[in-house]
């Protein structure tokens, strides 16, 4: 779907294992495989606890993989250490989902946002007043709120300069972990106005981490779904309420509160909640939950199969 | 008469008027959702027909009354009776407003025998009733669980279960589902929606989340920096209402198979 040429990182069987208390093995992920192509937006949806999170962790370092590998341009960025890891960090910037405790508090704003250009020696410390404001500029901020502490400002003011600073460096790839979800709506779609602008003035690819399927299809170019640390459905992100098959896609959809939906209706919710990731269900993880559900589930695991061009999707039932 | 009527209300803490002016009615049975971003006053509202504003924070104007009787001259004792009664309050998180290092179970008999003259074991087997009904499995298991012990959703229904155990007449909820995910969100929304067609409770729910307003409620009140802005019928408020304001916060709403930024 997209061009190869554009492939960026590519993350190949990355599973994380956790070891609990009592010497048992919590998976996190398990055999994640996805690509993030530049310049495109990859949008991982799916419940608290299902692993997007700790995915996203280790392409900014912040964890490894029990297994698999990751490779940014061509290099396994797993394995990588000392200066070569410092020189890569710059590449790949996050943006956290909750931007009144991602500041120092008794950092003014320039020292923030400039942090960064310090650390990899870009600019000299003289030159931090201008870049500040011209940073802030970039999104949208009056060059003036250098001077600011962070609690001055409202939540979707810090999370511009959150923004600000993870574009500092120029990078090639940003994750940003619910980045919207602590904003009010009409903040939240100034500042998905603000990323896509960005994105498309720089070229930059991004993971975005949500559980709001409908904001998640307004911008992502595609939208990988995770259910218990397995990747399930990856599609197009547009139009994907009309093509997405997997029943736990379908399921998170029906959940959504559309201001265009017939509000006689009952909302259909799927029961319960995900089984414990400590022991999981044989065969399909989503098998105990799943409306569909046939014999063949409770045995084998189902894998990702290509249905149509860039949509791939993990169920006996759909796959046929 | 309506159920719970508030008119002209103003709340100040301290010498900072917050809230100006508020009024609105709700009849029995009704579900009035209130919307607005975060400060602008929605939750004052609902504190305040609870009896439940923060430290120095008061109602300086207007009138509340909850079936003809005035809320705001109540006293102590009034209130003790009332609350959880007749009135329940859902916050966001519920496990938050239970003691971490007391069994819910112990919790919740001991809300019962506030309100009731009855021996622990019935106050138990009350509270797993209840807890059974608001489609929890094992109630007894969760009566034997420390409120971190279970998850998010759960915990709410546990809210829910407690707030609903005397059948209250008006529900507040106070950003119920915002701590959940979509799909527990759904479930507890259904909940919500099941309890007004069983037992008739007026509900006024407070949220940021206008899919879920509008989706709960048959009415809808804008609020705006401590003021309603707009008001009115879900499919007014929804379709006709020309409000800017209103219109700015409904456009913004991220809607399925709608506007693409990319």
């Amino acid at each position: 779907m997209f061009d190869e040429k554009d492939l960026l990182i590519e993350a190949r069987h990355v599973t994380r294992r956790f070891p609990t208390n009592d010497g048992r093995l919590l998976t996190a992920c398990n055999d994640v495989n996805l690509k993030f192509y530049k310049g495109k937006t990859l949008g991982i949806v799916g419940e608290s606890g299902c692993g997007k999170s700790t995915f996203m962790r280790f392409m900014v370092w912040l964890d490894t993989p029990t297994e698999g590998e990751i490779f940014f341009h061509g290099k396994d960025i797993t394995k990588m250490k000392g200066a070569e890891l410092h020189e890569n960090r710059q590449h790949i910037q996050m943006v956290f989902q909750d931007p009144s405790t991602s500041f120092n508090p008794k950092m003014k704003i320039k020292e923030i946002v400039c942090e960064p250009l310090l650390n990899f020696n870009r600019i000299s410390s003289s030159e931090v007043d201008a870049k500040a404001r011209e940073l802030l500029e970039l999104v949208e901020l009056p060059g003036d709120f250098a001077d600011r502490y962070p609690h001055n400002m409202s939540g979707g003011q810090r999370q511009r300069v959150a923004i600000a600073r993870a574009i500092a460096l120029e990078p090639e790839f940003i994750v940003m972990d619910e980045a919207t979800s602590a904003l009010d709506v009409s903040v939240q779609k100034t500042v998905i106005e603000l990323i896509t602008r960005l994105q498309r003035e720089k070229n930059i690819a991004i993971g975005f981490i949500a559980h709001d399927l409908g904001l998640i299809e307004s911008f992502a170019h595609q939208v990988a779904v995770m259910y218990l640390g397995n990747i399930v459905e990856v599609m197009p992100g547009e139009g994907l309420s009309d093509i997405c098959c997997h029943p736990y896609s379908r399921a998170l959809l029906n959940s959504v509160f559309d201001l265009k939906m017939d509000f006689s209706q009952k909302i259909k919710a799927i029961e319960g909640e995900p089984p414990s990731p400590l022991d999981l269900p044989q065969g399909c993880p989503f098998s105990n939950r799943c409306p569909d559900c046939v014999d063949d589930c409770h045995h084998t695991k189902p894998t990702l199969t290509e249905v149509a061009p860039g949509h791939l999707v993990a169920c006996h039932c759909c796959a046929r | 008469m309506s159920l719970l009527e508030i008119k002209d209300v103003d709340i100040s803490y301290g010498k900072n008027l917050t809230v100006k002016k508020v009024s609105m009615s709700l009849e029995k049975g009704e579900i009035c959702s209130i919307v607005g971003e975060s400060g602008s006053g929605k939750t004052t509202v609902i504190r305040a027909a609870m009896g439940l504003l923060p430290g120095g924070g008061r109602v300086s104007a207007g009138s509340i009354t909850y079936d003809g009787m005035d809320l705001l001259g109540l006293t102590h004792e009034q209130w003790r009776e009332l609350r959880g009664h007749d009135i329940s309050m859902i916050f966001q998180d519920s496990g938050a407003m239970m003691n971490q290092t007391r069994l819910i179970g112990d919790s919740y008999v001991e809300y019962i025998r506030t309100h009731e003259d009855i021996s622990k074991e019935d106050a138990w087997a009350k509270g797993i009733e209840m807890i059974e009904r608001m489609r929890l499995p094992d109630g007894d298991r969760i009566m034997r669980s420390y409120p971190f012990q279970l998850s998010g959703g759960q915990r709410q229904r546990v809210g829910i279960a407690m707030g609903m155990t005397y059948q209250p007449k008006l529900l507040l909820a106070d950003e119920p589902t915002s701590a959940l995910d979509v799909t527990t969100q759904a479930q507890i929304v259904r909940q919500f929606m099941e309890l007004r067609d069983e037992y008739g409770t007026s509900i006024i729910i407070v949220t940021h989340n206008l899919g879920v307003a509008a989706y709960m409620g048959d009415k809808i009140v804008v609020m705006k920096h401590g003021e309603v802005v707009d008001r009115g019928e879900r499919e007014y408020i929804l379709h006709e209402s020309t409000n800017p304001y209103t219109k700015l916060l409904l456009d913004a709403v991220p809607t399925l198979g709608g506007k693409r930024y990319v």
